[in-house]
């Protein structure tokens, strides 16, 4: 399979990248390549030209202060679940970074090619909804941040507008919080994000991701669950609440009806995890 | 800014095994295409679509699916391909497992399958098991069952300590 005809863009600065990408109204940015190659071959999409991210450096990072996590758009997968900052600050960014796809595409896919490609199989809202994650994104002359949850909107469609990149995924750095990500590939997953005093349950969050169309707040299933001691029934219920409040699509792998079961499924099985003190 | 227009090509250079290449690429051309063109036909594709991993070869020191790479985009990269392991006449460690332990049959898979073998034990050069089996996650192989993959990667890793 042969990608279309495109000329190709190598910008030597991100400025030089936004002008061109304003300018050119199809023209589509190049990080790692896994979704955009492929839709090039099926010819889903007939981009004038491609533009490439990957050697402008200025995107490609992780750092991390005392409150935030601050990852460029470049970071891969693989560097995400690996690095040591994310590891120790971050635990839920990490898992779910690790469990993406396979080594090789960890390998190139990006956070930001990620979030900007907003495929329903996508692992990353759910760590990012739960932490309450940011989006900076950039164009010519201009710059805004916005949550990310809201900033995937529908099957391949999020809020960014011709000539806008996310240069940048911003982590808050939460303390004392327990964390589990349960998941089946390509079909339902579930994070959850725990702090307790004592015996009660003080915070709790919980997002769906991989079911479709977007990732979800499960915040029915949350308000069960705040200022309880988690005890059997709550968590029943929080999971029928999650099963309940959940519309997913179905795939060929999975019909809707068995994707919510399992989101009631992993939201149970999460919260016990999460409960039992992973850190 | 460099721009290579629709028809144009693109003079790309590579350094694939320890030798420098040089050589021009439409922009939409895929990288194992041109390795393929090169002459490094080790690099099988198999599905075309990123799932299989009969493409895998090493850029920049991290294994990847040259089926989803764009020859340009690999412009200025060091690689290595299956042809790059041995030397000489002696096979690699982890070439001598696999056939060893009979880590294949047909052999279309082995290319790759070795190839992010060879990343995996770079990275992690006393895998267990499980991470083993999900080293090699991104690689199908349709004739072996894996189990003798498993226990080649093993006995390569057992051989390559202190190395
Ligand atoms: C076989 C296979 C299995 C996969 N399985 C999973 C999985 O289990 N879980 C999962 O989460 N993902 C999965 N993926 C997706 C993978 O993680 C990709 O890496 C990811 O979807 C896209 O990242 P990328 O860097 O490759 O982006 P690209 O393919 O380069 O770009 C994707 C889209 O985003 C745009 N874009 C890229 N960067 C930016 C930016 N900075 N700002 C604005 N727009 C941008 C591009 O123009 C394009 O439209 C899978 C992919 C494949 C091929
Ligand atoms: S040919 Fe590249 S992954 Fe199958
Ligand atoms: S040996 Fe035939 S596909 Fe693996």
């Amino acid at each position: 399979m042969y990608p279309p005809k495109f000329g190709y863009v190598i910008p030597d600065s991100l400025d030089e990248a936004l002008e061109f990408l304003e300018k050119n109204e199809d023209a589509r940015p190049l990080a790692g390549g896994y979704s955009l190659i492929p839709m090039l071959k099926l010819r889903l999409i007939r981009p004038s030209y491609i533009v490439e991210l990957r050697r402008l450096n200025d995107l490609h990072y992780i750092k991390s202060d005392d409150k935030t996590l601050y990852l460029g758009a470049l970071a891969t997968h693989n560097e995400i679940a690996t690095d040591q900052k994310v590891k120790k600050s971050v635990p839920v960014v990490s898992a779910v970074s690790s469990v993406i796809a396979d080594p090789q595409i960890r390998n190139m896919g990006t956070i930001g090619g990620e979030l900007a490609q907003a495929d329903p199989v996508t692992d990353h809202p759910a760590s990012l909804l739960v932490t309450e994650a940011k989006v900076k994104i950039k164009s010519k002359g201009n710059e805004r941040i916005v949550p990310f949850e809201g900033f995937q909107k529908d099957i391949y469609t999020t809020d960014l507008k011709t000539g806008e990149l996310i240069v940048e995924v911003q982590v808050p750095i939460l303390k004392g919080y327990t964390y589990s990500y349960k998941r089946m590939e390509d079909t339902a997953a579930v994070a959850v994000l725990l702090r307790k005093e004592g015996e009660v349950i003080k915070d709790v969050r919980i997002a769906a991701s991989l079911i479709g169309p977007v990732g979800t707040r499960l915040r029915e299933a949350e308000k069960v669950l705040m200022d309880s001691k988690g005890d059997s029934k709550s968590i029943e219920e929080a999971s029928k609440k999650a099963m309940e409040s959940v519309n997913p699509i179905p795939s060929p792998r999975a019909s809707a009806e068995y994707k919510k079961k399992l989101v009631g499924v992993y939201t149970k099985r999460a919260l016990l995890e999460a409960m039992g003190g992973k850190q | 800014m460099k721009v290579i227009e629709q028809e144009q090509k693109a003079k790309v250079r590579y350094k694939i095994n320890g030798q420098q290449y040089e050589t021009e690429v439409e922009p939409r051309r895929l990288l194992v295409h041109v390795l393929r063109e090169l002459g490094f036909t080790g690099v099988h594709i198999g599905c075309d679509t990123s799932h299989c991993g009969a493409c895998t070869i090493i850029m920049d020191g991290k294994s990847v699916k040259s089926c989803t790479i764009l020859g340009v985009e690999a412009d200025g990269s060091e690689i290595l391909t299956i042809e790059g392991l041995a030397q000489g006449e002696k096979l690699h460690p982890i070439q001598e497992a696999f056939w060893e332990k009979h880590g294949l049959q047909c052999g279309y898979c082995t290319p790759g399958m070795i190839m992010q073998s060879y990343w995996l034990l770079k990275n992690n050069p006393n895998p267990s098991e499980e991470e083993i089996k999900e080293g090699i996650s991104g690689n199908l192989c349709r004739c072996t069952g894996y189990q003798n993959i498993i226990d080649a990667i093993k006995l390569a890793a057992e051989r390559m300590k202190g190395q």
